[in-house]
């Protein structure tokens, strides 16, 4: 059985695009929509104003593909942060030694490499709908000829995969020098 | 009915819905091949591999394409939030989906409306979006890895990216501290089952019991081991088995699949879901009397 797709009309985001002027942040609403991406122009609360008082509410989990769209479309911004919190991103990876293999941690993501060729043998954790697709997409290639996660992700974890990335092939990099 | 929702990585899929089984290879579902890997197709195919054993109707799943961009996930959304009346679940499993909080609260008001709620088991995004909607005490069954019970105790974190550096360096002598902090930000479903180097299997925020045998470390390094957890999960509450004698069989069953199919960290996660039927086969009537004699 085959269904169709009624347009829905909810839309709670947790994130917020910082612009320097009201007419960037009308543009940049207009960017994403014309794209399918949920957006709501919002007064950003006072400690995030940086600008103009003019800011877009999206789905902080969307903040890959976003900034994509807006680089893209040549759209100035200041930064895409979240409404609560300390807007930090994890910065910390972690290293598991398998021997023959590495796992290479960041957040929810993980990355393992045969440390020999520097293929990539598995990519584990994470929760949003581009992992698996990034998985399938990393799974047999070497670190130094695939495409950075983030290249093709959309989401938050699409960017810890990034970072793990990242940091694989710098640590099988420098074990072939 | 024991239905699971989710994502899938082809963008050709539209949404389907329907019963589904596992060839050993592939998922097959509306006269489609589904790869077994990671994500829902996984948690799918665990769950038809513990359905088959236990003798039980096969999982019914909504599936939709969606590499990402969220639209397949907003299509289950909708769906289940005008459907849900009708297909009355007895358990619902929500998986891989772009977590949009106002979606997320209407599937959960749709399925706090019928008549017999069903039992609501999340993982991945689903997981996420159920905290940051503010949820989860209304959730029968979180699956966090420790990465995610770091995130479900971090009352700012609306992603486990956004989790606070020390929450996310913790240990795994941390993970009690971390439950007591989830359940305490009204952040964690009624049981959960961490998943980690020891699992352990909570309820209403106190540690029933923990599971470190078989030690087969390189399981994390396996995507989609997360994943099966909840499917056999789902299949053991489908067929009637109390939910903490459940996780605890599930957190053994995953180890010992590791170690039936000699887990590398090369290891795909079809070749463990194969062995599934193996294992139970070999253990499912011991572990069941360990916990139920008294």
């Amino acid at each position: 059985m085959v269904f169709g797709f009624r347009k829905k009309e909810t839309f709670e985001g947790g994130g917020l695009i910082l612009f320097n002027a009201v007419e960037e942040a009308i543009k940049g609403e207009r960017l994403l929509k014309e794209a399918g991406i949920d957006a709501k122009l919002v007064a950003p609360p006072p400690i995030l104003r940086r600008g103009c008082d003019l800011a877009l509410e999206i789905n902080l989990i969307e903040k890959v593909g976003v900034e994509r769209i807006l680089k893209d479309k040549k759209a100035d911004y200041i930064d895409i942060l979240p409404i609560k919190g300390n807007g930090e991103l994890l910065e910390v990876v972690k290293v598991t030694d398998f021997d023959s293999a590495v796992m290479v941690k960041a957040g929810n993501m993980k990355l393992t490499f045969d440390r020999e060729s520097g293929v990539v043998l598995n990519v584990s954790g994470g929760g949003c709908p581009d992992v698996p697709y990034l998985h399938a997409e990393l799974l047999g290639r070497k670190l130094s000829e695939a495409q950075r996660p983030r290249e093709k992700g959309h989401t938050l974890c699409s960017l810890m995969l990034d970072r793990a990335f990242v940091e694989s092939l710098d640590i099988w990099s420098n074990g072939h020098k | 009915m024991f239905l699971i929702c989710g994502t899938v990585p082809r963008e050709d899929i539209p949404l389907i819905f329907g019963a589904v089984s596992f060839d050993g290879n592939s998922l097959v579902m509306e006269e489609k091949f589904i790869p077994c890997t990671q994500g829902t197709a996984a948690l799918v195919s665990a769950a038809c591999a513990t359905a088959g054993f236990l003798g039980i109707e096969a999982p019914h799943a909504l599936l939709v394409g969606d590499s990402g961009s969220g639209r397949g996930s907003r299509k289950i959304y909708e769906y289940l939030s005008e459907n849900l009346s009708s297909l009355q679940p007895r358990v619902l499993v929500l998986h891989y989906m772009l977590p949009v909080m106002g979606l997320m609260r209407r599937v959960y008001e749709a399925a706090s409306r019928l008549p017999n709620k069903p039992v609501l088991i999340a993982d991945a995004a689903a997981m996420y979006a159920a905290k940051a909607a503010g949820l989860a005490p209304g959730f029968d069954v979180f699956t966090p890895d420790p990465s995610e019970i770091a995130f479900l105790a971090d009352p700012e974190a609306t992603h486990p990216a956004y989790v606070s550096r020390h929450l996310f360096e913790s240990d795994v002598t941390k993970v009690p501290e971390l439950v007591k902090a989830a359940y305490r930000n009204k952040s964690a479903a009624k049981m959960l089952l961490v998943k980690g180097s020891t699992d352990f299997v909570v309820e209403a925020g106190k540690i029933l019991a923990t599971v470190a045998e078989p030690d087969v470390p390189a399981l994390e390094a396996i995507g989609g081991t997360g994943d099966t957890i909840s499917g056999m999960m789902g299949a053991l509450i489908a067929s009637g088995l109390d939910p903490r004698i459940a996780a605890v069989v599930t957190a053994k069953a995953n180890r010992t699949a590791g170690l039936y199919a000699k887990a590398t960290p090369a290891t795909r996660i079809s070749e463990i879901i194969r062995v599934l039927p193996d294992v139970f086969r070999d253990h499912y009537a011991s572990w069941l009397s360990e916990y139920t004699r008294g």
